[in-house]
């Protein structure tokens, strides 16, 4: 059984000698100087790339972890692989503590963004390489290759080596020595990233077939959240070394658990507006801005009431894809149109502020550049975040 | 007269200019060999008597004499000088990359402070520990013991630096944590992985630490002292004291010819690869 | 929890690859020069049978190494200048005409044909076995040799002319191999220097109307300066260890007169017979100490051409 736990993970770096002289400058992660400045917490022992991580992940469960660089989701997955040290808390595999178990111990494989192919050794023994240092047997070794090899469809590229393939070819034969050894957890660190635009659609449909060829855990890193909403069982946002949101990828775009997940998830992304969140007569809670106001639905009606949440300032947070055009309610001027296929996106300029709202065409040409508009937001789609800290206040 | 034509003109000047001073170093640096070339197939009468361009016909003569000298043996020299030249050049390389690996893919409290200090020692001239090479040679009784001019080649802080360099060019942190993960153990890596990864690296300094090796004259000369254990500088230089008036100079220049003759060699196979060792050394070293 | 604390921190590698360099550079590099250093304060010397010393010093042999001889010259110095003359008269040459070969070889405009060639040619005497080169140009260059005879036979010297029993003919001919055997190995790296350059600056430049003259002065002899002031410090270190070559052609004595007696020289007969390793000690310092300086200078240039 290859169920993973992560109980309180944390990562802190120690500071280097001349870093520890202004703590406060911009901290880059050693492994990567290419990142963002992440706004990472420093503490006397150092920074802290990863905070509290917990998580429990099932068997044969496909884990995304996301967010923007920085945000400590490369450093959690190479703690779980066993390349960087856990500097505080328990990883489980199974119901094995592997904290201080060497990563070829671990059962797992992982696929590096890049690829990480040996360049002297042809692409069977790129594959083979794992189970030759295993001394599996020969006729072993060769089917299993071969299975790999078919499952992936890279059979005709075996005796060539890494430099005489094209990019998608690469990528093809790291996942096919990970899936080799057959490992209870397959790692993927942003796998796609190196792929253009074309491809990267292509691997992303292979890498869910795949996952219904061969089972077992996944946890895929990655930045794009195109791909941890279509890959993922459950994704995990993060930002700045802490989990944002655990979730299904349907819970996290419709209830996203503050004011970042909701801008980081879906595109175009969120729309926002300051608003104040007011109970009416009715005891029901209305959200309300100068131009327009509405009654919230039945289901965030519910949680606010349980929560007991009182009249407030609130950020009011609405998709491009649940505003409607209406002839009352927020009104502005469309400035840029653009037809997307079955829908237009529209540029809206709401007293300065660029609104984006997505419009289906029905089959008409509407030509909207120029047009005064006004817009209304149904209660089902509005997310009502707090001014203090963020967080969702249906939560 | 029109510009182009002037230009054209002008160009051809030029080059004929640049070709004729490119052709005079090539030809000064032939002119020695071919000196050398003819005068190891002459006769010592004909050597003696009035100069001729064209070679003699003693060649075969000269290199049975000289391979066949009592005084100076020089196959046991060649095979001396090889076995120390061979040796350090695949001791030297591997140590150095090894070295250098370590320094290039782990992370360890003391990096920076052995990084430094290698660099650092790279520039004290060789001769400066002879004193006390030589001295503790002779208290331990290790003169004439060809192991002793090997050893020292494992630490080579110039072969380092270039390693160094070589493996943050081409060496990805990556592909050794992908090794690691299929289960390869440290040294596993370095040997399989990193040292092919390396081949270039290792075929360039292997040939350069041959021929330094080769050619090395100070340390095995205060070392060797039993004529069946020197190598082939020692019995070059020795030739200078020869008595002239007596010597055959066909035998001499022979000796000569045969003391470069496997650098030669292995140049022109591999000159391609050398001179590429040489940009590639100076500009990043 | 009764876990076994074992760390999977690959820290412990890096020290134990870096094992066999460290231990081989302490016992064979290490000590010796330590040694070296130590004895220098020594008086230790061999004279006949008879062993003299260790006996404890202070400066003496640096005393003596400076003092002046009978002759009023000091010789270290003398030894000093004598590898200095012999190395500048090589440099000279060895840098301009490698700077020329460069500057065509690189050049777009002339397109020269036959590089690899004339690369691998000039190259060629840098790998040569130094000995065995002097051996080779005192034959040639001897009373009897080929060049001599050469010279008659073109009627520009009536009698034989001994190179090697003149101060300047014999400083000469070792700056003459030392040319020979560095001038191919500059011309490449001065090569790779100007190849370095971004071709669109020099593009630019012509585009902006300056002559090959300017295009040389204004764009590549900046660039290529730090290339330049490392390669030749670096020379200048390798001059200071010159040994092979005069010690070869001049029987190991300097002739004529000591002209061309080097620093290393000095050192190699110190240790050679009397096994004097109080004076070789004390030469080895002040070699240490001279080269130390100009490394800095070498290191100075390193760090600007990374910059």
């Amino acid at each position: 059984m290859a169920q993973l736990t992560l109980r309180n993970i944390k990562k802190i770096y120690p500071l280097r000698d001349d870093q520890k002289k202004d703590k406060k400058k911009d901290y880059k992660k050693p492994d990567d100087p290419t990142v963002e400045k992440a706004n990472l917490e420093v503490t006397a022992r150092g920074v802290v790339a990863v905070q509290d991580f917990s998580i429990d992940i099932k068997d044969k469960e496909f884990i995304v972890l996301v967010g923007p660089s920085g945000c400590g989701k490369s450093t959690t997955l190479r703690m779980i692989a066993g390349l960087e040290e856990i500097t505080e808390g328990e990883l489980y595999i199974g119901d094995r503590l592997v904290n201080s178990v060497e990563p070829k111990d671990r059962d797992i494989a992982m696929v590096f963004q890049s690829y990480a192919l040996y360049p002297h050794m042809s692409v069977r023994d790129n594959i083979a390489y794992s189970l030759k240092l295993k001394h599996l047997p020969k006729e072993e070794i060769n089917a299993k290759v071969l299975e790999a090899a078919r499952i992936l469809d890279i059979e005709q590229y075996l005796d060539r080596k890494p430099k005489n393939l094209s990019g998608g070819q690469r990528q093809r034969v790291a996942i096919g020595r990970a899936i080799v050894r057959d490992p209870q957890v397959l790692l993927m660190d942003e796998p796609l990233s190196n792929l253009d635009a074309k491809l990267r659609n292509q691997m992303r449909a292979e890498i869910i077939k795949l996952r219904q060829k061969i089972n077992t855990t996944f946890i895929y890193v990655t930045h794009d959240q195109v791909e941890a909403m279509t890959l993922g069982d459950r994704i995990v946002v993060m930002k700045d070394g802490y989990i944002q949101q655990i979730g299904t990828p349907q819970e996290v775009y419709s209830h996203p658990a503050n004011l970042f997940v909701s801008g980081f998830i879906g595109t175009p992304a969120m729309n926002y507006f300051e608003a104040k969140l007011v109970i009416d007569e009715n005891g029901d809670y209305k959200v309300v801005t100068p131009e327009y106001e509405t009654v919230l639905s039945e289901g965030k009606q519910r949680r606010l009431k349980a929560l007991g949440v009182k009249e407030q300032d609130v950020t009011l947070g609405v998709r491009p894809d649940h505003i409607e055009l209406s002839d009352q309610g927020v009104s502005g001027r469309v400035e840029v149109s653009e037809l997307m296929g079955s829908s237009y996106h529209l540029h809206i300029n709401c007293a300065g502020k660029d609104v984006i709202a997505i419009v289906p065409t029905e089959g008409r040409e509407i030509d909207y550049v120029g047009q005064n508009i006004t817009m209304k937001f149904p209660g089902y789609g509005c997310h009502i975040f707090s001014k203090e800290d963020t967080h969702n206040l249906e939560y | 007269m029109d510009q182009n034509r002037k230009a054209a003109i002008k160009l051809t000047i030029a080059r004929i200019l640049a070709y004729l001073f490119v052709a005079f170093f090539v030809i000064l640096c032939l002119f020695f060999f071919y000196l050398l070339l003819i005068s190891a197939s002459k006769t010592n009468f004909q050597l003696q008597g009035k100069f001729s361009i064209l070679p003699g016909s003693n060649l075969l003569v000269n290199l049975k004499n000289a391979l066949n000298d009592t005084m100076i043996n020089i196959p046991v020299g060649m095979m001396n000088s090889f076995i120390v030249a061979a040796t350090s050049a695949v001791l030297t390389t591997y140590f150095s990359a090894l070295t250098a690996y370590a320094t290039h893919v782990y992370d360890f409290k003391f990096k920076k402070l052995v990084t430094t200090f290698i660099i650092a020692v790279m520039m004290i001239p060789p001769q400066v520990s002879a004193a006390g090479f030589v001295q503790l040679a002779y208290k331990y009784g290790l003169t004439n013991k060809l192991w002793v001019l090997i050893i020292p080649s494992v630490a080579a802080p110039s072969i380092y630096f270039y390693m160094k360099q070589y493996l943050e060019a081409t060496l990805p942190i990556e592909m050794v944590e992908a090794s690691r993960i299929d289960g390869s153990s440290e040294f596993g890596t370095f040997n399989r992985i990193v040292l092919p990864i390396m081949k270039p690296a290792l075929a360039v300094q292997m040939i350069f630490s041959f021929v330094a090796s080769w050619n090395n004259f100070f340390m095995p000369g205060l070392l060797l002292t039993k004529p069946e254990k020197r190598t082939v500088p020692i019995m070059i230089s020795a030739l200078r004291s020869a008595d002239f008036a007596k010597f055959d100079l066909g035998k001499m220049y022979m000796f000569i010819f045969l003391a470069i003759l496997p650098v030669v060699v292995v140049y022109l196979l591999l000159s391609k690869l050398i001179i590429k060792g040489v940009t590639s050394g100076s500009v990043k070293g | 929890m009764k876990e076994k604390k074992r760390s999977i921190s690959y820290a412990k590698w890096g020290y134990i690859f870096i094992i066999p360099f460290f231990v081989v550079y302490a016992i064979f590099t290490l000590y010796p020069q330590l040694l070296t250093f130590y004895n220098s304060f020594f008086e230790n010397y061999r004279e006949g049978l008879t062993q003299i010393g260790p006996n404890f010093v202070g400066f003496a042999n640096y005393v003596k190494l400076l003092t002046p001889t009978s002759e009023g010259t000091i010789d270290i110095l003398k030894y000093f200048g004598n590898t200095m003359i012999m190395w500048i008269i090589g440099a000279i040459p060895q840098f301009v005409v490698a700077l020329l070969l460069a500057l065509l070889f690189t050049s777009t405009r002339l397109k020269l044909k036959g590089q690899g060639f004339a690369k691998t040619t000039i190259y060629m005497p840098n790998l040569i076995m130094a000995s065995a080169f002097s051996m080779l140009f005192f034959s040639l260059f001897s009373t009897v040799g080929p060049i001599n005879q050469i010279l008659q036979g073109l009627g520009w010297l009536d009698k034989p002319f001994d190179f090697i029993s003149f101060k300047i003919s014999a400083r000469s001919l070792v700056a003459l191999m030392n040319f020979l055997m560095w001038f191919g190995n500059t011309t490449i790296v001065l090569m790779a220097g100007i190849m370095g350059i971004d071709e669109s600056l020099f593009e630019s430049a012509r585009i902006d109307g300056a002559s090959s003259t300017h295009v040389f002065f204004d764009i590549t002899l900046p660039l290529l300066r730090p290339i330049l002031v490392y390669t030749m410090i670096t020379s200048l270190i390798g001059g200071l260890q010159m040994f092979d070559v005069p010690q070869v052609l001049s029987k190991g004595i300097g002739m004529p007169n000591r002209t061309t007696f080097t620093v290393i020289m000095l050192l190699n007969n110190y240790l050679g017979g009397s096994k004097n390793y109080g004076m070789a000690g004390a030469i080895s310092v002040i070699l240490f100490i001279i080269t130390g300086i100009l490394s800095i200078f070498v290191f100075k240039a390193m760090n600007r051409k990374e910059a």
